[in-house]
């Protein structure tokens, strides 16, 4: 008899635990899939709270809340800050326009004086190339800030590679000619290639290049070359000039970055970085090969089809 | 930001006379969105370096940190685990599943990891590498370019902390093996990845941002 209460009492008390275990269980599911859906709402921008009770999930729910809140806000503020930075940067864009090209008017009058003695000529030639070197300054930073801050988007086309080639060393012949300089555009290969790419922008990237190639160089010749794969179009940019050390070859694409021997120079070290800055933003790369004293190859490379969708 | 320190490394193989330091106090410092090149000739310990980065192998001395994260401290079984959320790997012989397509090559990591995959980020990955008309077709059926870009998605696919290549296009003929790199560093550069790559080719090497020379596991140039 007192065995079949034992058995009784145990089996209620064993069944008890089961439901019980089976409960919790159940309990602890529902909160962990609260909680995984409350992540997916969050991620897909939709949480709203749903529950408020005593519950633990309810506190969290609302707590989770704040903080969605409070990085909403700090977005915000990124976003007006951003803002910011573009009307400033549309104000140094115009209002220093004005007077650097008076300064460069007035200097070049100045220089017409024929009263002027030969050391009055010397300095008005200096501040003749200072404020060029200042109007080149002003518009690459401008253009940097638009590029970085995404004010400017590039419209990347279809257009021919050896347009592109022929209007660069077009710009820069008379330049490599004062030095005695031979400027050579090789572009068989890519008769009839076309590539996604931004007309205006990557010819500022190559303008950059090719102009650096011919300041650092002093004799023989710099030769713009081109070739095709099944995914990028390369233009490599050839020069003899003073060459760069495998040290420095990372460093010269940095923001104001200037070799030691070209310390002496023109330029204000902003070319390659924007340079870079602009085939980077195309999904393109560029790469350096160089040999110091015997001359640097640059090889801008530059995506074929923008999203590649329509590669072999 | 510093998202991989390695310091004082040391490994030595073999004892008394037969002693090969294959790495000798090696310490490095790599920053979020970096692509590093570690090149130098075959036995310089270059294998060996890129192994303990990844917790693939474990330093005599010294210590690896990723993403905060000391390599030292952990067990085996985190290490894996660490491995498959953080690192994503490239290998020279591609090594991908050959029973397997191309999409379910990729996704394989994250499956692993029992996540849901990010479907609309997957697609963009494929769309970028040029397989969108490959997704069904087995690794057998590509070319090698090929299957190193499947590979190049597949590290991609759980968004690790870092990528870390071993001669990826060490298989690859020259134009092809820069088309693939070109696609691996513009995808890196796309999603702010930090990339470490062995090469003993220089011309892959120019590809990157910064290129640090091992010779009989010193680091010459930095």
């Amino acid at each position: 008899m007192t065995d079949y209460f034992l058995t009784a009492v145990f089996g209620v008390v064993a069944l008890a635990s089961v439901i019980f275990a089976l409960t919790v269980r159940l309990r602890c599911k529902k909160t962990m899939n609260r909680l995984d859906d409350i992540l997916d709402e969050a991620l897909s921008g939709s949480f709203k709270v749903k529950e408020f009770d005593e519950s633990h999930v309810s506190s969290i729910e609302n707590r989770f809340s704040d903080f969605l809140q409070s990085r909403l806000t700090s977005e915000e503020n990124i976003l007006d800050e951003k803002n910011k930075i573009k009307e400033m940067i549309s104000d140094i864009s115009h209002q220093t326009k004005t007077p650097i090209a008076n300064l460069l008017l007035y200097s070049e009058l100045l220089s017409e004086e024929e009263s002027l003695s030969d050391e009055g000529k010397e300095s008005v030639e200096m501040i003749h190339a200072q404020t060029e070197k200042l109007r080149f300054l002003v518009d690459s930073l401008v253009k940097l800030s638009r590029l970085e801050n995404g004010i400017v988007a590039l419209n990347a086309d279809k257009n021919s590679v050896n347009e592109l080639v022929n209007s660069v060393t077009a710009e820069l012949l008379s330049k490599a000619q004062s030095k005695k300089l031979k400027i050579i555009a090789k572009t068989d290969k890519t008769d009839n290639i076309t590539a996604d790419f931004d007309m205006k922008w990557t010819r500022e990237a190559l303008l950059n290049i090719v102009d650096n190639a011919v300041k650092y160089t002093d004799e023989g010749c710099v030769e713009i070359s081109t070739d095709a794969s099944d995914v990028f179009v390369r233009i490599d940019v050839k020069d003899t000039g003073i060459g760069i050390s495998e040290e420095e070859s990372s460093k010269i694409f940095q923001r104001f970055y200037r070799a030691t021997e070209v310390s002496e120079e023109e330029g204000v070290g902003i070319g390659l970085y924007l340079a870079r800055e602009i085939i980077m933003s195309e999904d393109g790369y560029i790469k350096l090969k160089s040999v110091k004293g015997q001359g640097s190859t640059f090889s801008i490379f530059i995506p074929i089809n923008k999203n590649l969708s329509k590669m072999s | 930001m510093e998202i991989l320190k390695a310091s004082n490394l040391k490994k030595t193989y073999g004892k008394g006379s037969v002693e090969v330091h294959a790495l000798d106090n090696v310490s490095l410092s790599v920053n979020k969105g970096e692509f590093l090149a570690i090149v130098g000739t075959s036995g310089s310990g270059k294998s060996t370096l890129l192994n303990m980065l990844g917790g693939l192998d474990k330093p005599d001395e010294g210590e690896v940190i990723i993403d905060g994260n000391n390599l030292q401290n952990m067990k085996d079984e985190e290490i894996t685990i660490f491995r498959r959320r953080k690192i994503g790997f490239i290998f020279q012989a591609f090594n991908l599943v050959p029973v397997l397509n191309v999409y379910d090559n990729i996704t394989l990591p994250i499956e692993l990891d029992g996540k849901k995959t990010d479907k609309k980020y997957i697609d963009e990955l494929i769309t970028i590498l040029g397989l969108k008309e490959k997704v069904k077709s087995l690794p057998t059926q590509l070319s090698g370019g090929q299957q190193q870009r499947v590979a190049i998605a597949r590290a991609l696919a759980s968004k690790p902390a870092i990528i870390l290549a071993d001669e990826p296009t060490g298989n690859l003929d020259s134009k092809t093996g820069l088309d693939v790199l070109g696609l691996l560093k513009t995808t890196c550069n796309k999603y702010n990845q930090t990339l470490i790559m062995i090469t003993h080719n220089d011309e892959i090497a120019q590809t990157a941002d910064r290129i640090v020379r091992i010779e009989d596991g010193r680091i010459s140039m930095n």
